[in-house]
């Protein structure tokens, strides 16, 4: 039954830390002939053909679900998705029933988003196909962490040394928790900067807090990663409004002019609160990353697939076909 | 006239510094004779219990037996018989039923029901409002005059220091105690694990250390002010094992539960998400469990309560966040700190009892048991060298919500006796 042999691929993507340095690496590595590919007008490759990827999205994310759509059939994989809606849960329809259902369907990758953290591992442990998180509650986003780290890796092909701020909500984000893992295996200092109600005291030991807009200024990042801030966290008290926000923790034009002269990277995951994390010129800011971090994922996803993909059941492109 | 002879037992019992090498003669459930070589009467029935170690009969006094109402998840009858595989032959059954044991009639129902499905006496608790919804008394009086020993809300915590007040107050000149369970709603929040490290590393939602710590300052300071007696169920946290301790050195009557999990266990256990660690209060850190060992040891808490929490298979299947708290625990408690406590000597055999049966039984109100000639005989016999596999298979209980299922766990109850009675095998 089982479609892969796990003793010699890893068959899931949880977390960063699942991974090792090596297999970090390997995967950027990866993406990069991947990445050239859509220059050309045929943009496909045959490695997953007669394979099927599955979209299992809990929690609406259209744009997360087009890239991992696009990555697998780009590698010619079939894609379906599969809707389900949070209140099945509540029916009485448990996620085991629907992993049941899954599994008699014979797919080979499920891509799994959903608001509940531990999700996705409970979905691997339950079925032989591979899972690749897409994202889980609170707790980690490793194809994103990826392309980020890939993305710094473009500007910066030696990162060891050099410095990132996640700046936020970094209680409430996924993103963060897994940014931090992978910048922290590459070598780059990582620091936060956010209110004190967001950014918990319980931050990996290795993450330097930041508690003022100077003290990141100070720290002088290469790259300054914007975390989107959930509205609805104000009216949970987290800070009193988006004005204070703004004026505290974001990025004001004041701020921005501080960062353009000094030639400071942005990245952002997406999408943006324009006026909240940063003000609109921020967009139109050449070393804003926001778009590349986007064309990035398609890639960095088709790296993870083929990554998962034990090496004999990879119809693989021939050098010609990448490179040409 | 029947007569039972236990060979060859170790005797363990609270006072006793180290087990008593005997036999024991028990003629119509009263203990005759205890002394090395006994005589064997020609009808008596015999056990040779060389190597195993006989104690008092265990007395859990929180257990959710589910019935009336999730019979689906337990019984009277299932959760009895889990008890007695666990060496149990007493507990209080938890109001939290559906209906809510919140009136005299149903004291008197649920009762009747345990003296027709349980093979061993089942002490029942009353809710201490109605519904328990935390705003009215429950009509103390009449349940109290059904038999029941506790009034407690179960895990509905009472956020309302007024009807606390008024609850220790009217009780204060009855025959019962207040079970309260520790808790600030307002900071646990929609908390599903102890908050921490882990539950950032995790990305599950806290439930801080201070929720508990603030709720137990709370409950003592007003029976403090107003007497009553008053039992904290489900201590986890080492700051509310120091309230406790403070109050107690003060002189009030208090007594104190903690569970085999919090004693066993920490948040580490969540890496995984395994829903059959999920309960409340969370495991808390390996600081909060040697503030336990300590607490019981030193007298602070006065008693070990599973807790006992059937949950069915598909509630216990939701993803972490909606699966329901609660774990079960009266198969693995003996089996479990026999493990992780007695046999590495953290805590004696007589400390064990004490805290597993002497305090409890005293707590419910019924007499203690002593293994002494001329008592009442009512026992659980040990095998140290056993072991009890926790299985699906192997487990009497109708859930299988337990952190050690698929373990090993060392040593194995081979007995239980009621009187003259054996109830296992």
């Amino acid at each position: 039954m089982s479609t892969h042999n796990p003793v010699q691929t890893r068959k899931d993507l949880l977390t960063i830390g699942d991974l090792s340095r090596d297999e970090v690496i390997q995967i950027l590595d990866t993406a990069q002939p991947f990445k050239e590919l859509f220059t050309r007008s045929v943009k496909k490759v045959p490695t997953l053909r007669g394979k099927t990827v599955l979209n299992l999205f809990y929690e609406p994310s259209t744009r997360t679900r087009t890239s991992f759509e696009i990555a697998a059939k780009r590698l010619s994989a079939d894609v379906t998705n599969f809707a389900v809606s949070t209140s099945s849960v509540v029916k009485g329809e448990s996620i085991l029933d629907t992993i049941d259902t899954l599994q008699a369907m014979q797919v080979d990758y499920i891509i799994v988003r959903h608001s509940c953290s531990g999700v996705p591992e409970y979905i691997a442990r339950h079925t032989h196909a591979s899972v690749l998180n897409a994202g889980d509650g609170h707790h980690a986003h490793p194809t994103q962490a990826l392309l980020d780290a890939f993305t710094f890796r473009e500007v910066y092909p030696d990162m060891a040394g050099k410095r990132i701020v996640v700046a936020g909500d970094i209680l409430h984000s996924r993103v963060a928790r897994s940014v931090f893992e992978v910048m922290h295996m590459l070598g780059v200092e990582v620091a936060t900067f956010g209110p004190a109600t967001l950014v918990p005291k319980t931050i990996p030991s290795y993450v330097r807090l930041l508690k003022t807009f100077d003290e990141v200024l100070e720290f002088n990042p290469h790259v300054l990663y914007l975390l989107r801030l959930q509205l609805e966290r104000q009216k949970a008290n987290f800070f009193p409004s988006m004005r204070e926000y703004h004026n505290r923790y974001g990025v004001t034009m004041e701020r921005f002019k501080i960062l353009r002269e000094r030639g400071t990277w942005i990245m952002h995951p997406g999408p943006v609160n324009r006026g909240v994390e940063l003000v609109d010129d921020v967009m139109t800011y050449p070393r804003t990353l926001i778009n590349q971090q986007v064309e990035n994922g398609i890639a960095i996803r088709m790296a993870v697939l083929y990554h998962l993909t034990p090496e004999e059941q990879k119809r693989l492109p021939l050098p010609e076909e990448i490179r040409s | 006239m029947s007569t039972l002879c236990i060979q060859n037992a170790c005797l363990v019992q609270t006072g006793e510094s180290s087990p008593v090498k005997t036999d024991l003669l028990i003629v119509d459930g009263i203990i005759q004779e205890i002394g090395v070589g006994l005589a064997v009467p020609s009808d008596a029935v015999c056990y040779d219990a060389a190597g195993q170690i006989l104690m008092p009969g265990l007395c859990d006094p929180h257990v959710h037996l589910r019935e009336p109402g999730r019979e689906d998840s337990e019984t009277i009858a299932s959760g009895t018989e889990a008890a007695i595989a666990g060496g149990y032959t007493r507990l209080l059954a938890m109001p939290n039923t559906d209906p809510p044991i919140d009136a005299g009639g149903m004291v008197t129902y649920v009762k009747s029901m345990a003296q027709n499905q349980s093979r061993i006496p089942v002490s029942v608790a009353g809710c201490l409002t109605r519904g328990r919804k935390g705003d009215k008394l429950a009509e103390i009086a009449d349940m109290a005059a059904q038999g029941a020993v506790m009034m407690t809300d179960c895990n509905h915590a009472l956020q309302d220091e007024y009807v606390l007040r008024r609850a220790l107050e009217y009780t204060r000149d009855f025959d019962v105690v207040v079970g309260v369970y520790p808790d600030t709603p307002a900071l646990s929040g929609e908390g599903v694990m102890h908050e921490g490290e882990m539950s950032f590393r995790l990305g599950l939602q806290g439930i801080p250390a201070m929720a508990e710590e603030i709720a137990i300052e709370r409950e003592l300071r007003v029976a403090c002010a107003v007497g009553g007696r008053i039992h904290i169920q489900n201590v986890s946290t080492g700051e509310g094992v120091a309230s406790i301790r403070r109050f107690k050195a003060q002189g009030l009557q208090v007594t104190a539960e903690t569970t085999p999990h919090h004693l066993l266990l920490n948040h580490s256990a969540l890496v995984g998400y395994h829903t059959r660690f999920k309960m409340m209060p969370p495991l808390r850190t390996p600081e909060d469990q040697e503030a336990l060992l300590a607490g019981l040891l030193d007298g602070t808490l006065d008693m070990i309560a599973t807790g006992h929490a059937p949950h069915t298979d598909f509630e216990k299947h939701l993803d972490f966040m909606h699966a329901p708290f609660g774990v079960t625990g009266l198969e693995t408690a003996l089996p479990a700190l026999y493990t992780e406590l007695v046999k590495t000597g953290k805590m004696s055999w007589a400390v064990l009892v004490e805290k597993m049966s002497t305090a409890p039984r005293k707590l419910l109100k019924v007499e203690a048991l002593h293994l002494r000639v001329g008592e009442r005989f009512e026992a659980t016999l040990f095998d140290p060298e056993g072991e009890t596999v926790i299985s699906r298979e192997s487990m009497k209980s109708r859930s299988f919500n337990s952190p050690w299922l698929g373990e090993t766990l060392s040593g194995k109850v081979t007995q239980v006796f009621l009187g003259n009675e054996a109830l296992m095998g």
